[in-house]
């Protein structure tokens, strides 16, 4: 597989991930804030802090308002992170390989971004609205993997989409565990606070765990058995042991993945280090920043080893000698 | 044929479907009697699912004037344009013919020239080419053939006769969008295609794989072929992905090769370097190779022509195969088959003015309000002169670019190209139209059953470039002699 084609498609899953996360989240938020009494601790902008485009946001609204966050998050271009954008670059990143995808995806996905397109601009006038368009993406989000597992061969191909869907999960999860301790923990001594165990309630319908997290466990809603769950469960998919085991599977089919693997297993070995029932917020925030860079180095490692195109380190190849990565 | 005269009077030249007294040709009746059960609804109805379907397959094409909108849906009209195989056989072999006599002719150039030795083709034609490249001289490339893949562009006349417009030698562009209509008629009308006997066209992308693979330098079971594009914002960059996704080549880009230190070229994988047997490139001779052509390509592969001289790679078409694709060129093709084939042209050229000749220049210069001028190398349809139809002021300026460089010119005399009944609006309308067939050459030779049949969708406009906005229409050629239609 070309360099550039594994690049992009890498990418495209990253930007279809970041669709469908982003309409979760838009939704969770909003069925909480519906629960929430007047006066809360965190408002609409709690969405700015998780995407981490607050200051991008001010510049082009001003004050938060749920109007405008929506029409930041949901239509505005300008906002690389928006649904929009990332449906976008999705689909542009697709144009460059249909070739190598089942005939049926391209037209999928190319249906999904002129239906987004169609749709998004008033989709932010009302929460119903908003909420029947969201539900809607996500579906036709889903028919799309469904069709990826469907029909595909788990070549090549394959991995560097997992590769892709899982590195962007993998960052959600730990973007949204981040901003919801931060809010919730200094204040919430007891771990019991109603709005604390509602917000974590929110985060665990954002990431569709709440089922799975009532049945593997417990029925109560507790911080630090959130946290231990969302990050370091073995099964749940959503959850960054789960999201960095993924992505190991998926180097281990793919030639020359030594350095790539070697950092999914740093990451790992740190987050297997990590004890959760002590939990205290300042020790949380400080390992999910590293959670965060060893993800950055792995996304790296990715590139070099990769995506890397410069002609000197492939006509070395050429001469007999191996593919050498370009260090991250 | 009561549905027909109430729907399609005009008739303001050959009309491709209906002849005489508004009678469809026999080609085209069952066409017209499956029309006329429709209704009109049903035939809105049918187009707007045409444009859904098209909008869906994101079946495309690019304009350069629209910034921030790189791509529009492609412009399609669903009546098909319909031609009888028996005509269209006599059209293949006319085609073969003429690549074949192209393909000697151009090899001939790059190597002894005895075309220009024996008088029959002028050295100064030869010298003035903007399309003939140094770099290519001494060179023998596979069967000796230069141009394997060659669009030709048909018009018929009036009077029913089928000229040869020009020939594609270089890039050619727009089979996919062939191949793309038919799937949209059979989507849309399969009624149709269970009655009559419509030759099918989609083994085109098969035999362009036979046709490339059969040029790899090594024997390899099968060889590494490669589409070579510019990228997503070239206008044909949906064809290049197309025609890469059908026949399971590799879609690249120029920084996706590079041609190592032992001159073959390789195609940068995750796995490492993969050496490339073939490459189909889509783009013009100036960007291929910034060592030897446009220093300031960042399209191209710097080493390519060094690889394809010493034979470690092919490439499709060749670097200088489009010195036959030049308007003057295109003049002489009679003579060219005459001399390299000692035959008759089974298919006849449009008359043909050079305006480097002196008697040519003064009479175009005095007939230019019934002529159309051409520049010698440009495509697209883009700085022609149609006389009937330009200002004063235009012919003025045009006398004055013919006589400041006479060998950029030709003229030919404005033909009264033929129409088909196409859908405007709710009804139907006379649009002028012509056909591009593609014609393949390597060890075999190979011609699309029909091609890509482009219309102009302005009233009487003759443009039918889709870059100028003309649209296209499903090419059926039926077997009337088989079963046919009528159940």
């Amino acid at each position: 597989m070309l360099s550039r084609v594994a690049e992009n498609l890498y990418w495209m899953a990253r930007y279809l991930e970041r669709t469908e996360d982003m309409a979760r989240l838009i939704n969770a938020t909003t069925l909480l804030l519906l629960d929430l009494p007047q006066g809360a601790q965190f408002g609409w902008d709690i969405l700015l802090q998780v995407t981490g485009d607050a200051k991008l946001y001010t510049e082009h609204y001003g004050v938060p308002e749920e109007g405008r966050i929506m029409r930041f998050l949901i239509a505005d271009e300008r906002h690389p992170n928006s649904l929009m954008a990332a449906i976008h670059q999705a689909r542009e990143n697709c144009r460059t390989f249909r070739d190598v995808l089942p005939a049926d995806f391209w037209e999928r996905l190319n249906v999904l971004f002129l239906f987004v397109r169609e749709n998004a601009g008033s989709s932010s006038d009302s929460r119903h609205g908003r909420y029947a368009f969201l539900n809607e993406v996500i579906a036709r989000r889903h028919a799309l993997v469904g069709l990826l597992i469907g029909s595909m061969s788990q070549d090549n191909v394959y991995q560097f989409i997992k590769l892709g869907r899982n590195m962007e999960r993998a960052d959600m999860t730990t973007r949204i565990v981040d901003v919801t301790s931060a809010v919730i923990l200094p204040q919430d001594q007891g771990l019991q606070n109603a709005t604390g165990s509602s917000l974590w309630l929110g985060v665990l319908r954002a990431l569709s765990a709440f089922e799975m997290y009532r049945r593997h466990v417990s029925v109560q809603v507790r911080s630090n058995q959130v946290v231990d769950y969302l990050l370091k469960d073995s099964k749940f998919p959503r959850s960054m042991k789960c999201c960095l085991g993924e992505m190991e599977v998926a180097l281990a089919h793919l030639p020359n993945a030594g350095i790539p693997a070697e950092a999914v297993r740093r990451a790992r070995r740190r987050l297997d280090t990590l004890k959760l029932a002590d939990l205290r917020p300042d020790l949380l925030h400080e390992y999910l920043d590293q959670a965060q860079k060893d993800l950055a180095v792995v996304h790296r490692t990715i590139e070099g080893v990769y995506f890397a195109r410069d002609d000197a380190r492939f006509d070395a190849a050429s001469n007999g000698l191996h593919l050498s990565a370009v260090q991250a | 044929m009561d549905w027909l005269s109430r729907h399609y009077q005009q008739q303001i030249t050959y009309d491709e479907l209906v002849g005489e007294d508004a009678i469809p040709r026999p080609a085209a009746a069952p066409l017209f009697d499956y029309l006329s059960t429709l209704g009109s609804n049903e035939l809105l109805a049918r187009r707007q699912a045409a444009n859904a379907a098209i909008l869906a397959m994101g079946i495309t094409f690019t304009v350069y004037s629209e910034a921030g909108n790189i791509d529009r849906a492609w412009p399609f009209d669903i009546i098909p344009r319909i031609l009888p195989r028996r005509e269209w056989m006599h059209i293949e072999e006319g085609l073969k013919q003429r690549l074949q006599a192209l393909n000697l002719f151009i090899n001939d150039l790059y190597n002894e020239q005895h075309i220009v030795a024996d008088g029959i083709f002028p050295a100064e034609v030869l010298a003035g080419s903007h399309n003939y490249r140094d770099a290519c001289r001494g060179v023998h490339p596979p069967f000796g053939v230069w141009a394997h893949i060659c669009g030709s562009d048909l018009v018929r006349d009036a009077d029913g006769t089928i000229y040869v417009l020009e020939d594609n030698l270089r890039v050619p562009s727009g089979v996919s969008y062939m191949l793309e209509n038919r799937q949209i008629m059979k989507r849309l009308f399969p009624e149709l295609f269970k009655s009559c006997t419509i030759l099918p066209v989609d083994d085109y992308p098969n035999r362009l794989y036979e046709t490339l693979a059969a040029l790899s330098p090594r024997g390899a079971e099968r060889p590494l072929v490669t589409v070579l594009t510019p990228g997503i914002y070239n206008s044909a960059y949906f064809e290049h992905s197309y025609l890469a996704q059908q026949m399971g080549a590799y879609l690249a880009e120029g920084t996706d090769f590079f041609v190592g230190h032992d001159d073959v070229v390789y195609l940068k994988t995750i796995s490492g370097p993969q050496r490339v047997d073939v490459i189909y490139r889509r783009i013009d001779d100036d960007y291929l190779d910034p060592e030897i052509f446009r220093p300031d390509s960042a399209l191209g592969i710097p080493g390519l022509l060094r690889a394809w001289r010493r034979g470690t790679v092919a490439i499709a078409n060749t670097p200088g195969a489009g010195v036959a694709d030049d308007k003057v060129v295109y003049a002489f093709v009679p003579e060219i088959i005459r001399y390299y084939l000692d035959a008759e042209p089974i298919l006849p050229n449009v008359p043909t003015y050079l305006c480097m000749r002196d008697a040519d220049r003064n009479y175009v210069l005095n007939h230019l309000d019934t002529l159309v001028v051409k520049p010698a190398n440009e495509s697209g349809g883009y700085g022609m002169l149609i006389g009937p139809r330009a200002t004063p002021d235009e012919r003025a300026r045009f006398a004055e670019l013919i006589q400041a460089n006479p060998r950029n010119y030709i003229a030919q005399p404005t033909l009264n190209i033929s129409t088909a009944p196409t859908l405007v609006g709710s009804h139907l309308e006379a649009r002028h139209l012509d056909l591009r067939p593609f014609i393949l050459q390597a060890d075999r030779m190979y011609v699309t059953t029909g091609g890509l049949t482009r219309v102009a969708m302005q009233p009487g406009s003759l443009v039918v470039n889709s870059s100028q906005g003309g649209g296209s229409k499903d090419t059926w050629i039926v077997d009337e002699e088989a079963s046919c239609f009528r159940e």
